[in-house]
């Protein structure tokens, strides 16, 4: 065990490798590549290769039989009812990311810098709900919300409504429930690149002269807009495609882009359609994705003009 | 008459203590409901525990929820061994900068994107769904978490301690297993963590790749749900969201912990 054949390499950084000999080297360096490169291997198998078969699956039509290609798929979609659904669901998810940003950002604000005691405590209650059981919630929700439910006895309770209101199966009760499940993905990320700074630099700038005002848009939001960016992401991608909370908060009369999806892979069995509405959807993300990124190094810039760094 | 300043004190901590009741009270809400003796609509009635005795009974439930932990545990268990691999690849002079960038797509492309891709390529195999396609989704989730996260904590490992092994005569494998493993330990455990809970609650990727016959626990309560509200899941979200608590207490803490350490060992 005790063979010492080390070589220090003086003046580089880089680490001392392993010494095997011979055979042994040739063996286990081969090996160990392959299994090293699993993760990689796995990931163009399962993620990679069905992505690529998605994409040219939508351009197939092999109901004869034989494969040919085809737009037939995306023609069918371009009518007046799925384009609607398309920039239904934008605005759903566009709006569950504006209201996210807007509660996330004065929250981590505040508790940032008012509450920094308590910052290890806060951070962990708003990872509780972040790692529960997202359907728990919906569950939980309705509880709140019912006919009989706590909100309804609460509000006739102290009498401002004498009968009780129906806050389910409509846009409020789907609403609520995107803001619900989407806002610790909008807070975690802000909060915790704000927990990374000091709070003297916000007392520089105010000792500097700037106001509150000009410390906020000139020095925290171009601080923090690493996490912003990620939290606008978090929210707005998956709440694209989100078709369970619809389905369920709003009792069947909400169609959203992951509730067509979702129709034509189980009810209908068009899997063609299907996988062509998935490809536009994803088409649609990508390009708000790649607007947003846009916008937001546009943003900053207009904000730090004129800043020395 | 309350004060103009007094107003401005109160606003920052009404506004954190409002969002945390919006994020608690439904919660508690529920936990309330799996103790009254009277099924949900039906007011408040007397205190009772018969629902998590009837929850302990009910034979569906319980398969759902081995099933799902059976799957958490497969697919951490893959995660873990892979990027494993990976990792005592990079320790003998393995690169894999450019291999990495395979990953970057994982966090713009929607699960359900994901989830219908995946359960088109399966039909296309020919691979039967079930529990091996569940667990094989969940493998790719969880390589996105893993995968970059250990490979950014072991770059900055310094070079030096490894050298230092060697130079007091440790052989490769001892210095793997006594400098390299245990400075990647936190961030294997909290990610591995991170992947079972994930998986543990994934819905989406679940849906599409579960087939008929095969039901997870999220699966379990997204049916039930849509039969309407039942007080015995009520039991059991309250068992869960208590074990969510101490789970993620645990991840927390450990992780703090870390930190405090790592920067004092610098």
């Amino acid at each position: 065990m005790m063979e010492q054949e080390v070589v220090l390499s003086p003046g580089s950084s880089a680490p001392a490798l392993p010494r095997f000999s011979g055979v042994q080297r040739f063996l286990k360096l081969e090996f160990l590549s392959a299994l090293g490169l699993l993760p990689f291997i796995w990931q163009s198998l399962f993620f990679f290769i069905p992505m690529l078969l998605l994409f040219s699956m939508s351009f197939i039509d092999n109901s004869s039989g034989t494969l040919r290609f085809t737009i037939s798929h995306f023609t069918q979609l371009f009518s007046t009812t799925y384009l609607s659904i398309i920039l239904n669901s934008v605005g759903l998810s566009l709006l569950t990311t504006l209201i996210t940003l807007c509660i996330a950002f004065p929250f981590s604000f505040i508790s940032i810098f008012h509450f920094s005691k308590y910052k290890n405590i806060i951070s962990l209650f708003l990872l509780i709900p972040f790692w529960t059981n997202f359907i728990l919630h919906i569950y939980a929700w309705f509880f709140v919300l019912e006919k009989n439910g706590f909100l309804n006895q609460v509000l006739m309770h102290f009498g401002f409504i004498t009968e009780p209101l129906a806050f389910l199966n409509n846009f409020f009760s789907i609403m609520v429930m995107m803001i619900y499940y989407y806002l610790p993905f909008m807070i975690l990320p802000i909060y915790s690149t704000l927990e990374r700074f000091d709070s003297s630099i916000f007392e520089a700038s105010m000792d500097l002269g700037a106001n509150r005002f000009q410390t906020l848009l000139k020095v925290v939001i171009p601080l923090c807009i690493g996490g912003i960016r990620t939290g606008i992401f978090l929210v707005f991608i998956p709440s694209f495609a989100e078709f369970l909370i619809p389905e369920l908060m709003g009792g069947d009369k909400y169609f959203f882009m992951g509730n067509v999806i979702s129709l034509y892979m189980f009810e209908e069995k068009t899997l063609g359609t299907a996988v062509a509405f998935t490809t536009l959807s994803l088409a649609v993300v990508l390009m708000i994705v790649y607007f947003i990124q846009k916008g937001l190094v546009l943003f900053t810039r207009r904000l730090t003009r004129g800043v020395r760094t | 008459m309350i004060s103009h300043s007094t107003l401005k004190k109160l606003t920052s901590p009404l506004i954190v203590f409002s969002i945390f009741v919006f994020l608690y009270l439904p919660i508690i809400v529920l936990i309330v409901y799996s103790f009254n003796s009277r099924s949900f609509p039906a007011p408040w009635k007397t205190f009772t525990f018969e629902w998590y005795i009837a929850l302990f009974a009910h034979g569906t439930l319980w398969i759902s929820f081995f099933n799902s932990f059976i799957v958490a545990f497969a697919s951490t268990f893959l995660c873990f061994f892979m990027s494993m691999c990976m990792l005592f690849f990079l320790f003998i002079g393995g690169k894999i900068e450019k291999q990495l960038s395979l990953f970057y797509l994982n966090l713009v492309i929607p699960e359900a994107v994901l989830a219908v891709g995946l359960l088109a390529y399966f039909s296309l195999l020919h691979i039967p769904l079930g529990i091996v396609t569940v667990i094989f989704s969940h493998v790719v989730i969880g390589l996105g978490f893993i995968v970059p996260a250990l490979y950014a904590r072991f770059v900055q490992i310094d070079p030096r301690l490894t050298e230092a092994s060697y130079v007091l005569g440790a052989s490769s494998l001892q210095t793997f297993n006594k400098v390299i493993f245990p400075l990647l330990k936190p961030v294997l455990l909290s990610t591995s963590l991170m992947i079972f809970m994930i998986s543990f609650d994934d819905f989406i990727l679940s849906y599409f790749c579960a087939g008929t016959s095969f039901q997870t626990l999220s699966l379990f309560l997204a049916n039930s749900l849509r039969n309407g509200i039942s007080p015995v899941v009520n039991a059991l979200a309250t068992i869960l969201i208590i074990a969510t608590g101490c789970v993620t207490s645990f991840i927390f803490i450990s992780s703090r912990k870390h930190k405090t350490r790592v920067f004092a060992h610098d």
